[in-house]
């Protein structure tokens, strides 16, 4: 049935149709759903053409364009809310500013530190360096626009395996060689260039992301608390400034885009949803805002992203408790011809919005000249809470804000648990030497040394990276569990920045695994000497209309939630990328952490490589027989559905033990314990101090040897004691402190009456420097 | 003239991005910087207060980054725009003995303007030599060990002993450092006979390098060169990346002493104190 007769174009000399919702039919509905590429469903359309038979008026297809936008699984998270408000939306301190684009958490009395991480794996699957560097692009501006400056940022990537046979790529699908290549270039790029420091990120391989890589970006700021502002306008009478890129047909449809699964279409469909960045353009807005901003002139501001023009004025104005009127016709353009509706929800990169008192517009116009950024005030706060749009002097859009952004709230139907048998357990079988199985671990892609990626990307830059993500002897490195960084020139103080994700214990046990990533990504801030104090998080999931995906999504959520609660560690910011998923099935669930943590004096940080002769190595915290999803079993084709448990009240003694010893001057050297184990986490403090360990595993606990040197048992660290200051290390008796050996000589020896690895520390470091040098080149 | 009227320009265009810790070099050592749009120089879309003028200042600073994108040679675009309307107060700046410094792509810009190697005159009309893509054909974030070479010319290394090694990290994808073909040996002999070379990467025994620790495959492993007279100094390192011991990327194993940069920014102020 067509739906021709259905556009009813307006007598105007631009494109403008009114949509007769009132005479469709359910399938006509679907087919103008489609048509429009909004991807509303039909319950949705539905509520629009009641809306709009309220009104006694049909939509424009401004208006059905810009609801698309708002409606869609990325903008108004409708199918997660309901996991997200009971799991984690509570979790509460007295340090949480704000909630805004960016969460805002105190830093210190003067200061605050914004935090965000997203998903751009839709653009970066079809066109991955321009996807990877808007998605750049597009956290950075998430950062500024709480008034912050950004100061670095983060990049969990995840892909396919590197020598994935070409011939089984199906149509359409691009190799993970190829994806990493660009996907790595892109952020090298567009972060070097725009002068932020890259110090935290992580690579994880696994043949589910072969259809559907991820790319997780996220961005650290910190400002000064009294020029942090809200993403909202002051009142009605401010004027809204558009700054920055200009607007074109790059970039349309980016969030429904996002919220649909990918096919083999998607490359030729889909590649106008991928924007273009341009850092160089990105660099001066940065300078101009933070300029108007710390001069006091703006009044509230907001970055344009996901549904562009469309998603910010409606937010930003009833934020404030308003609406806008909007004459589209003084956007600036790239091209001549755009039609309305495609300026209204074009993504175009490089744009935010100012909210500006009318006295102070001519000061910030200037500002903006200075750096040759285009800035141009397009519309008006207005009292009542409704947008209007004019172009050419044609009202072409009218529409109520409460309708606009109450998106739909889906409780959609979740799976029952999946029953245990799924899982057939086999364990490897057991050995008396296992200096093979480190090499093969070392060596393997999610383990070995990332420095191909981490030297493309300047870590340095702005002067403040304290503790860098490669740690060690010059000449030597391995790596860090989290950056540290020294945010503010006359204070010691730090802000630590770590990322977790553990995709392959979420797919097992999704709930265990999620209270798993809360806390390796403890670990990795304690590691470094600071205390866990904030977290944002991007989930990356399946389609969220099947249950099983669903259920995933859901104990993964309340697994994060119970640890992070537990330990009152607030998460201001998160964000959702469901559909993940391409012809051959969903990647793998996975949540990934971007926590932040204080140092409170940058002097005492520790780094991971070992350093002296003499000292004592120790490993904090209790092992147990929990080899599911382990890197091990995963390297012997063992199966296990018992992947690690975090017993909360040990991790949070744990932490104490760890950040009072390395306070007090006890531990030289820390280490976390997580993929690979405790042979594995050796083997790179090792690696880092160009120096061996001579150690007794046989006082652990009395589990197998494979158990005692491999298991990824949560709430551990190793740590290196300084001579003489041991007893200074704090005790818990929940806290199981076992001193394993000694640090000195050249081979790393690991004995349990026999030896049963020993191995020279320079064979390590080729195994563990050389694997991603010899797959990329 | 005391520190605190050392008066610093750190001069800056779209996609610089090194000026905010390169104005902090200076000011913590009680100078007096200032972050300056090339715009104020110039005249352009500024007010009269926004206005200001290269004689105002005794210290010019290029910082590094990536200005104007470096979408065609990098620096080429910033030293086209400042060449077009300063050329004469760059001159001058230089004749009167003023400092020029040029850190990375700052570096890549004194040479594209022609204040480096100048190896006749004070600017020449042309480039003499060129920041060419490193040999691995990447960024290359690196921590670097520059041994100072220069026999006492360079304003900026009075304060570090001949032969010394310091690490200064170098970030750049452009940092090989390369002379005319044909004459690029006499052009080294040249600027060795007027003690024109600063820095040398080395590795960790002191040896001259090739990479990594030589990070680009730059000629003679050339990581700072200095005019004639030593005021205008361009090196690929970042000595304002280590102005103190913790941001060393391994100050965590012996962490004493101030950062290795630092030097670099005090022998300058000595120089301005003492001689201007």
């Amino acid at each position: 049935m067509s739906t021709d007769k259905l556009y009813i174009p307006r007598d105007v000399p631009f494109e403008l149709a009114e949509i007769d919702l009132e005479h469709a039919s359910d399938d006509q509905l679907k087919e103008i759903s489609d048509e429009s590429g909004t991807a509303l469903a039909l319950d949705e359309m539905r509520r629009i053409r009641d809306h709009f038979k309220d009104k006694g008026r049909n939509p424009t297809d401004v208006e059905l364009q810009s609801i698309g936008q708002a409606w869609s699984e990325h903008c108004c998270y409708k199918s997660s809310k309901i996991y997200l408000k009971q799991y984690v939306f509570g979790i509460d301190t007295p340090q949480v500013i704000d909630r805004g684009d960016a969460g805002v958490m105190e830093f210190d009395r003067d200061h605050a530190y914004a935090l965000r991480i997203e998903s751009h794996n839709h653009p970066s699957a079809v066109e991955p360096y321009g996807g990877a560097a808007t998605g750049i692009g597009g956290i950075i501006r998430d950062v500024l626009c709480m008034g912050a400056q950004p100061i670095a940022l983060v990049d969990p990537l995840f892909f396919g395996p590197l020598d994935y046979p070409v011939e089984k790529l199906q149509a359409g699908i691009k190799h993970p060689k190829y994806l990493l290549g660009g996907i790595v270039a892109g952020i090298r790029d567009y972060g070097n260039r725009v002068g932020l420091p890259t110090v935290s990120g992580g690579l994880w391989f696994d043949e589910s992301y072969v259809g559907n890589c991820l790319v997780n970006v996220g961005c650290i700021g910190v400002g000064e608390k009294k020029n942090i502002r809200r993403n909202a306008v002051k009142g009605p009478g401010d004027e809204l400034i558009l700054v920055g890129g200009m607007t074109g047909r790059d970039g349309i449809h980016g969030v429904t885009f996002a919220s649909a699964v990918l096919t083999k279409e998607s490359e030729t469909e889909s590649r106008g949803a991928v924007q273009l960045g341009d850092p160089i353009m990105k660099e001066p807005v940065i300078h101009a805002l933070l300029e108007a901003n710390e001069r006091r002139l703006v009044n509230g501001m907001k970055d344009l992203g996901g549904g562009g023009l469309s998603c910010v004025v409606g937010e930003i104005a009833l934020a404030g408790g308003c609406g806008a009127e909007v004459d589209l016709g003084k956007v600036p353009l790239k091209e001549e011809g755009l039609a309305p509706w495609e300026i209204w929800v074009s993504e175009s990169q490089e744009r935010m919005m100012l909210s500006v008192s009318p006295k102070n517009v001519e000061e910030v116009l200037h500002i903006f000249k200075v750096w040759d950024v285009p800035a141009t005030p397009v519309g008006k706060v207005i009292r009542e809470k409704v947008v209007r749009l004019f172009f050419q002097g044609e009202k072409v859009f009218d529409l109520d804000l409460e309708f606009l952004t109450a998106g739909p709230i889906y409780c959609r139907p979740c799976g029952i648990e999946r029953s245990k048998k799924d899982v057939s357990e086999r364990t490897p079988k057991a050995k008396d030497r296992y200096d093979k199985e480190l090499l093969r671990l070392l060596a393997s892609p999610n383990v070995c040394s990332k420095e191909w990626v981490i030297r493309q990307y300047d870590h340095e830059v702005r002067g403040a990276t304290v503790i860098k993500p490669l740690h060690g002897k010059l000449g030597h490195s391995s790596h860090g569990d989290a950056a540290v960084l020294k945010p503010i020139e006359d204070s010691f103080r730090g802000l630590a920045i770590a990322t977790a994700s553990n995709p392959f214990a979420v797919g097992i046990d999704p709930y265990r695994g999620g209270k798993t990533c809360v806390d390796e990504m403890c670990r990795n801030l304690v590691s470094v000497g600071a205390r866990p104090h904030s977290f944002t998080n991007c989930l990356n999931f399946g389609n969220p209309e099947k249950p099983d995906r669903l259920w995933l999504f859901r104990e993964a959520v309340r697994g994060i939630g119970e640890v992070a609660a537990a330990l009152m560690i607030p998460t201001p910011s998160g964000n959702v990328s469901f559909y993940n998923e391409s012809p051959g099935g969903a990647v793998l669930p996975t949540p990934t952490l971007l926590g932040c943590g204080i140092a409170r004096d940058i002097r005492r940080c520790v780094t991971s490589d070992l350093k002296r002769e003499g000292n004592t190595l120790a490993m904090i915290g209790s092992t147990k027989p929990e080899m599911g999803g382990s890197e091990y079993y995963r390297l012997t084709r063992g199966r296990s559905s018992k992947v690690p448990d975090v017993d909360i009240p040990v991790l949070k003694a744990g932490m104490d033990v760890v950040l009072g010893g390395i306070d007090r001057g006890a531990i030289l050297s820390c280490h976390d314990i997580s993929d690979g184990g405790l042979a594995v986490a050796v083997a790179e403090m090792c690696v880092g101090g160009d120096i061996g360990v001579d150690a007794d595993i046989s006082k652990m606990e009395r589990f197998r040897t494979d158990v005692r040197l491999f298991s990824e048992s949560n709430s551990r660290w190793l740590v290196e004691l300084r001579k003489g200051k041991e007893k200074l290390l704090p005790k818990d008796r929940r806290v199981r402190v076992v001193k394993l050996g000694t640090i000195g000589g050249h081979n790393l020896t690991l004995r349990s009456n026999k030896k049963v690895i020993d191995l020279e520390v320079a064979a390590l470091e080729d195994r563990f420097t050389s694997t991603l040098w010899r797959m990329l080149g | 003239m005391k520190a605190s009227n050392v008066r610093v320009c750190v001069l800056r265009i779209e996609g610089t991005n090194c000026e905010e810790e390169s104005y902090q070099a200076f000011r913590r050592l009680g100078a007096k910087p200032e972050k300056v749009h090339l715009k104020q120089l110039t005249g352009a879309d500024v007010t009269n207060e926004e206005k200001r003028s290269l004689d105002d200042y005794h210290i010019l600073v290029l910082p590094g980054g990536f200005s104007a994108g470096d979408y065609v040679r990098a620096g080429a675009i910033f030293a086209a725009r400042m060449k077009s309307k300063l050329a004469r107060d760059l001159e001058d700046f230089v004749k009167d003995g003023k400092p020029v410094l040029g850190i990375c792509n700052g570096f890549q810009i004194l040479v594209e303007t022609g204040l480096l190697p100048a190896m006749s005159g004070v600017m020449s009309e042309y480039p003499e030599a060129v920041l060419g893509t490193n040999d691995s054909a990447r960024f290359e974030c690196r921590p670097t060990l520059l041994k100072k070479v220069n026999r006492g010319s360079c304003v900026f290394t009075s304060r570090i002993s001949l032969d010394k090694v310091s690490l200064i990290p170098s970030a750049h994808a452009e940092g090989k450092l390369m002379f005319p073909l044909d004459k690029s040996k006499a052009v080294l002999k040249h600027l060795e006979d007027n003690d024109q070379i600063v820095f040398k990467y080395v590795d960790p025994e002191g040896r001259l390098a090739g990479y990594p620790w030589c990070p680009n495959g730059s000629t003679a492993s050339i990581a700072g060169i200095c005019n004639r007279d030593g005021n205008v100094f361009g090196l690929m390192p970042h000595p304002e990346r280590v102005f103190f011991r913790f941001t060393h990327p391994d100050w965590t194993r012996e962490s004493d002493g101030p950062g290795d940069g630092r030097a670099v920014f005090e022998s300058v102020i000595d120089y301005v104190t003492k001689k201007l």
